[in-house]
């Protein structure tokens, strides 16, 4: 495999992380992101790294464009055209409210009420036409759409996963009228049932397509201004990649890619440094993500809400958030307890320390005024962007927090610490048992700007025995795009009693897909090595509302599928449910491109040596304790240190606590794990 | 012994995680739908002593908020009585007039014991698909006594130190319409148990017994102190409200909920005196679910207060004997979420007296289902479909009011008509935002939804539901949403029920089907300051009518022109500044 770039374009930073595995380079870097024109920080990444575009073989990119275009408001004036009777789908939802106590706050749909118009249409759950299409009813509607001035229109029919003629046949009608519309049909976004979740997926494809198409362009031609005349690859939120060419017609798959790039990029360094059962912790300034992988296969969510009433049904890695990272405010309740986050100081104004106005004392400011963080050589910036850090502030508003409760400024620290913690950890805990997992048996990635400043404490709260921190934690996210396989997911609904269903058929439907993700993958041209597919079925016992997604082969009959539900069910919940019949609910196929095995970090002779720190200084650990401070170009395979200790690099601070050991593995992972007692 | 904030907030924090981990543990394992996906569950862990709740899972229901920590005080009492707990007992019960809610309802309660030190209490609470009674699923509309509507389990110990009460468990599976599924339930329940030991265990080795205690009790001194100052803002004075439920759907009588809310201080006082007595029907409420609802409302109020023993102290209750909000043996209780949600409004409409900028309007007030049953043509096996009314939510200072939301002490969600379409053999012709439907104000209350189904093959349906006769209210100079209504359309026909939102059992043929409108929320603030520019969107928008424009808010039209099968408007500012003045003079004289 030839030299790859992977860059992540964040909203505070753009990362790249670049390797050539034939001359044994490795390059990571950080350069400020530019969100009026987010390709141009990608391109001054590339220019700072001054990486030749001719030797590389392949540029992969994550993006928040189309996460940021959903949150802002920002997409495209779409229409929605539905079913005569079912235009409020979209703004009704399902019936629910935004939080489980509190009844105000209103929610925005993406396409307002005037912009929803209904046809004369109707087909039943089985496919069959109940009310034809009138085109001259659907022309009409092109000429007020015309009047309204729309940029894409989505159409979205009753039961189009079982018969998409209807919505078919309503594009090329409005195409013919403007071709210059942006058409999206809901079935060509996702063959499935559950007509508010399939509209809202539609709807955020279309709502997003003008303009990430218009990225696309945008950065091709900017690419091949600066000599790269090869494939750019895209990353998805699903953990795949796909083709920049493609980009505009997948829009909706790469909302929310950037922690799915960092939970692949975990899984894969955790397989190489031999750990199958991983919890990510990516710790950031204003969240913390969670996700659980085993055996490099990160847990796929079918649903996934953007926001209240926005969800999103395609497969997305599932990471949980919660708000808490180094902007997390530190308060104190009515109650006089102290809390820490969600509230965040955010990157404007940021932590006291960032001298940029903020006044509440937040997590950052926590770690820096005990010590952790080295006033000096602050993470997330080098060269220009290095920040120069204001300790005394940050006293000065840990002090004024803890004078409330009568605590000193480092007891009021450390407690800032153990709270935010406590809640990360408390999250930990939850994602596991929600699988019926017990998180004793994972080890941690943890990564993000601050997830190694928090590991070790979190693996102490949680009882997970090993903490591995990554050689480039800071810049994870962009690594995960350099080695993710390129990826296309197919799904139909059937809902049918197995014993009811046409086997025949629904072997030739799995075909159908693989043949489909097949072609979409050779027509994507972008370079693979093997071609992997693999099948699923979505069971249920009938009468059940949420599935069990089941490993199956394409030429499985109604018996061997049957078993393999009810294994799946005994496993997942310990017992079944005896004679009641199993309904098959979707069919789905997942056809990967497997890029070159990514070559493991090449596995070093291990050393004896003991390393040395580059100096120590005071880091509070329930008292000030003269702490090592180690360099991590300093840290070879095979060395083994005790904590405390702090281990300090460009893009993130590790922090060891006292009673805790780290070993350095073969690829140059930290290993961090509870010392063992002496016996 | 003092107690450092740190280790107090961290205590706190992982008190609550432990509920958390129980909810889900059940949420996880339970066989029945309810549970796995509607989160139909609460779990909590007790103080030993008083039952107070030390923390509470917050994946569970909001209806079972305070009913816990009521049912876990009465489970004290009695256990007491009987010598006690021991380590290795766990207590049942599902008697609404002890424990809270409705018979599907079962609560389990155990002791948490370090050595023989009786430390905390621990109890789950978990919705069972059937407990018996006239009708699958537990609820009988026409039920007019207890035993009608299924099993009743006194407070009783399913593990006697240990050992199961095997034949308890035969008389259940017995008595019962699934058993399998009921058993499976039970020993789900049980598991959650084991997950809160484990949990508890590990803080116990941290911190041991007695500073945990000490923390239990700060925490609880601590919420309490959160609670008053919140109370403490509501300017004291005593504010009366009271609204009607428009029948039992067995006697067409209205029934009336009154409530005087005395501030005083950092005390409040509920008082239901002047509440109608006990309805023939099932629209009754236990006295521990009236508690509920008040701290729900409250919490809806001030989300922030956490849910402890501590933040119920500072209020008391003046409850009537034998009224629908105290329901007393042998007294139905299965349509018990209207009475609920309509003890809701009312502390809301007490407090809207007092605290208007916090408190929102009215919501659609009605909780009611529609369920559609019988056997579906295709497979002959036996289906029970349910569609819970979704409505507006009322304004307030901080929003218009949202639309399609569920009721406030609920979380569950309204079937996809894809799957439902699937199921049944209904046919949906419309799923809508309902025009028109929110209350007029400065924030209008969100619209109503309606929907309608066509059947094409005989089925039974029934509705319960509520809020025809007396709609909704608005608040602080907001008016009413639009009333309920339910009509049945059979053989040609359309009809309203004789009970209006309450029918029970009509057989549909196919071709008949059910057509549902359901209110809106309340209007909050003057609609005539009601900016135009969002007047004039809310009709562009088909969330106001022309003619509500016009009457309500004082609008003046100055262009209407059609787009499509629709109306485009704009609204003459300066001429609606001018009839908006009009009127306001005219008010005053």
């Amino acid at each position: 495999m030839g030299a790859v770039v992977g860059i992540d374009v964040g909203g505070t930073f753009t990362d790249l992380y670049y390797t050539d595995p034939e001359h044994g380079i490795e390059t990571i870097l950080k350069v400020p992101s530019t969100p009026d024109d987010p390709s141009r920080g990608l391109l001054d990444s590339l220019r700072v790294a001054k990486i030749d575009p001719s030797t590389l073989e392949a540029l992969l990119h994550g993006t928040t464009i189309a996460t940021n275009a959903i949150i802002e408001r920002k997409g495209a004036r779409c229409a929605l055209v539905t079913t005569r009777g079912f235009r409020d789908i979209l703004e009704l939802g399902r019936r629910d409210r935004p939080n489980m106590y509190g009844l105000t706050g209103v929610q925005q749909p993406l396409i307002p009420r005037d912009r929803r118009w209904e046809v004369r249409e109707r087909v039943d759950h089985r496919g069959n036409v109940l009310v034809p299409i009138d085109d001259a009813e659907v022309r009409a509607l092109g000429a007020v759409l015309m009047e309204q001035n729309v940029d894409a229109v989505v159409i979205a029919f009753i039961h189009a996963y079982a018969h998409t003629a209807h919505e078919d046949r309503v594009r090329d009608l409005l195409a013919a009228i403007n071709p210059a519309w942006e058409i999206v049909t809901s079935a060509s976004v996702i063959r499935e049932y559950y007509e508010f979740e399939r509209t809202s997926t539609a709807v955020v494809q279309g709502y997003l397509q003008p303009l990430v198409s218009r990225y696309a362009r945008n950065l091709h031609s900017k690419l091949r201004e600066w000599g790269f005349q090869r494939d750019v690859l895209i990353m998805q939120s699903n953990g795949g990649v796909a083709p920049l060419t493609e980009l505009g017609k997948r829009s909706a798959y790469i909302v929310r890619s950037g922690p799915a790039a960092g939970v692949i990029a975990a899984g894969e360094v955790a397989r190489h440094a031999g750990f199958n059962k991983i919890i990510t912790a990516d710790m950031g300034g204003t969240s913390f993500d969670v996700a659980v992988v085993i055996n490099s296969e990160p847990r796929i969510a079918e649903n996934t809400l953007l926001e209240f009433r926005v969800p999103l049904r395609l497969p997305m890695i599932d990471v949980h958030t919660i708000g808490a990272g180094g902007g997390s405010i530190a308060s104190l309740d009515r109650g006089g307890i102290l809390q820490v986050g969600p509230r965040s100081a955010g990157a404007m104004p940021g932590p006291v320390c960032y001298r940029r106005g903020g006044t509440e004392p937040t997590v950052t400011d926590a770690n820096l005024v005990l010590g952790r963080i080295d006033i000096d050589s602050p993470i997330g910036g080098s060269g220009a962007t290095k920040v120069n850090l204001d300790v005394d502030s940050a006293r000065k508003a840990v002090t004024a927090l803890g004078a409330k409760f009568g605590l000193s400024m480092e007891e009021t620290a450390e407690a800032i610490l153990a709270v935010v913690n406590q809640r990360m950890a408390g999250r930990m805990r939850l994602i596991s048992i929600e699988q019926g997992l017990d998180p004793r048996e994972f080890a941690m990635v943890a990564f993000g700007g601050a997830g190694p400043m928090h590991g070790a404490a979190l693996i102490r709260e949680v009882g997970i025995k090993t903490e591995l921190v990554p050689a480039y934690p800071g810049v994870l996210c962009a690594m995960g795009c350099a080695i993710a396989d390129i990826r296309y997911d197919l799904s139909q609904t059937i809902e049918q009693r197995l014993d009811r269903t046409d086997i025949g058929a629904l072997q030739a439907m799995l075909k159908q897909q693989r043949a489909d993700g097949e072609e979409q993958l050779k027509k994507s041209e972008a370079p693979h090595d093997a071609v992997r597919a693999s099948h699923f079925a979505d069971m249920v016992y009938q009468g059940q509302i949420h599935a069990l997604r089941v490993p199956i082969e394409a030429d499985w009959n109604a018996d061997r599928l049957t078993r393999a539900f009810i294994d799946t069910y005994r496993r997942d919940f310990g017992n079944t449910l005896g004679d009641i019949p199993v309904v098959v609910v979707n069919v789905r196929t997942t056809v990967l491109g497997v890029r070159g095995a990514h070559a493991a970090k090449a596995q070093s002779a291990l050393t004896h040596d003991q390393p040395k720190p580059f100096k120590r200084r005071p880091v509070h650990f329930g008292g000030w304790t003269d702490a090592a401070i180690y360099r991590r170009t300093d840290l070879l395979p095979g060395m083994q240190f005790e904590g405390p200790a702090i281990v300090e690099q460009d893009d993130a601070t590790t922090v060891v606590e006292p009673g805790m050991t780290t070993c350095v593995d073969a690829a140059g992972n930290l290993l961090v794990t509870l010392t063992e007692k002496a016996a | 012994m003092s107690i450092d904030p740190v280790t107090l907030a961290v205590v706190r924090g992982s008190l609550e995680q432990i509920a958390d981990e129980m909810d889900l543990h059940l949420i996880h394992a339970a066989i029945s739908p309810i549970i796995s996906e509607t989160n139909d569950c609460a779990h909590g862990i007790f103080h030993p002593e008083t039952g107070e709740t030390i923390a509470q899972g917050r994946y569970g229901l909001p209806v079972f908020l305070a009913n816990m920590q009521f049912t876990t005080q009465n489970i004290v009492r009695l256990a007491n009585e009987q010598g006690g707990f021991k380590p290795g007992d766990l207590w049942i019960l599902n008697d609404p007039y002890v424990g809270g809610t409705h018979l599907q309802d079962v609560q389990l309660v155990a002791p948490y014991f370090v050595g023989d030190r009786l430390v905390a209490l621990m109890a789950s609470t978990g919705h069972w698909m059937d407990i018996g009674g006239s009708v699958p699923g537990g609820w009988a509309p026409k039920a007019t006594e207890i035993h009608q509507e299924g099993l009743l389990i006194p407070a009783m110990k399913l593990y006697d130190q240990g050992r199961l009460n095997e034949p308890l468990v035969q008389m259940f599976r017995a008595n019962v319409r699934l058993p399998v599924q009921i058993a499976g339930d039970l020993a789900a329940m049980t598991n959650v148990f084991t997950i809160a030991r484990r949990g508890l265990d590990q803080l116990v080795e941290r911190y041991g017994v007695d500073r945990l205690s000490v923390c239990v009790a700060a925490m609880m001194e601590r919420s309490e102190q959160e609670m008053r100052s919140y109370i403490e803002e509501i300017p004291d004075g005593t504010y009366r409200f009271e609204d009607v439920i428009d029948n039992d759907g067995i006697v067409d009588k209205p029934l009336n909920i009154v409530l005087t809310l005395t501030v005083r201080g950092s005390q409040l006082t509920f008082d239901f005196t002047g509440t109608s007595p006990a309805a023939r029907g099932p629209v009754n409420l236990s006295r521990n679910t009236t508690l509920s609802a008040c701290y729900v409302a409250m919490k809806h109020i001030f989300p922030e207060v956490p849910v402890n023993g501590g933040a119920f102290r500072p209020a008391t209750f003046i409850i009537p004997e034998r009224s629908i909000v105290a329901a007393e043996y042998p007294t139905p209780v299965g349509g018990y979420l209207e009475v609920l949600g309509r003890v809701i409004d009312i502390v809301f409409g007490a407090l809207a007296q007092a605290i208007p900028d916090r408190t929102p309007a009215a919501d659609f007030g009605t909780v009611g289902v529609c369920t559609i049953g019988g056997r579906h043509p295709d497979t002959g096996n036996f289906f029970v479909g349910v569609f819970p009314y979704p409505g507006g939510y009322g304004g307030s200072r901080a929003s218009d009011g949202l639309v399609n939301g569920n009721p406030p002490l609920s979380m569950a969600n309204f079937m996809s008509l894809e799957m439902s379409e699937h199921r049944y053999p209904v046919r949906f012709n419309h799923f809508r935002l309902r025009e028109d439907s929110g209350g007029a104000g400065w924030h209008r209350g969100g619209c109503g939804t309606e929907y309608q189904f066509t059947v094409w093959s005989d089925c039974v349906t029934s509705v319960l539901g509520d809020r025809v006769d007396y709609q909704p209210f608005g608040i602080a100079g907001g008016g009413e949403a639009t009333p309920n209504a339910v009509r049945i359309h059979t053989g040609g026909n359309s009809w309203v029920p004789p009970m209006r939102s309450k029918l029970d059992s009509q057989p549909l043929h196919a071709g008949d089907g059910v057509e549902a409108a359901s209110p809106g929320g309340g209007g909050y603030g003057d609609p005539l300051e009601r900016d135009p520019n969002e007047v004039e969107r809310d009709m562009n928008l088909g969330y106001v009518s022309r003619a509500t424009a016009e009457s309500a808010y004082g609008a003046v039209i100055s262009e209407a022109k059609p787009l499509g099968d629709r109306m485009t408007y704009r609204i003459d500012a300066t001429a609606t500044a001018t009839e908006r003045a009009r009127r306001l003079a005219a008010r005053s004289t």
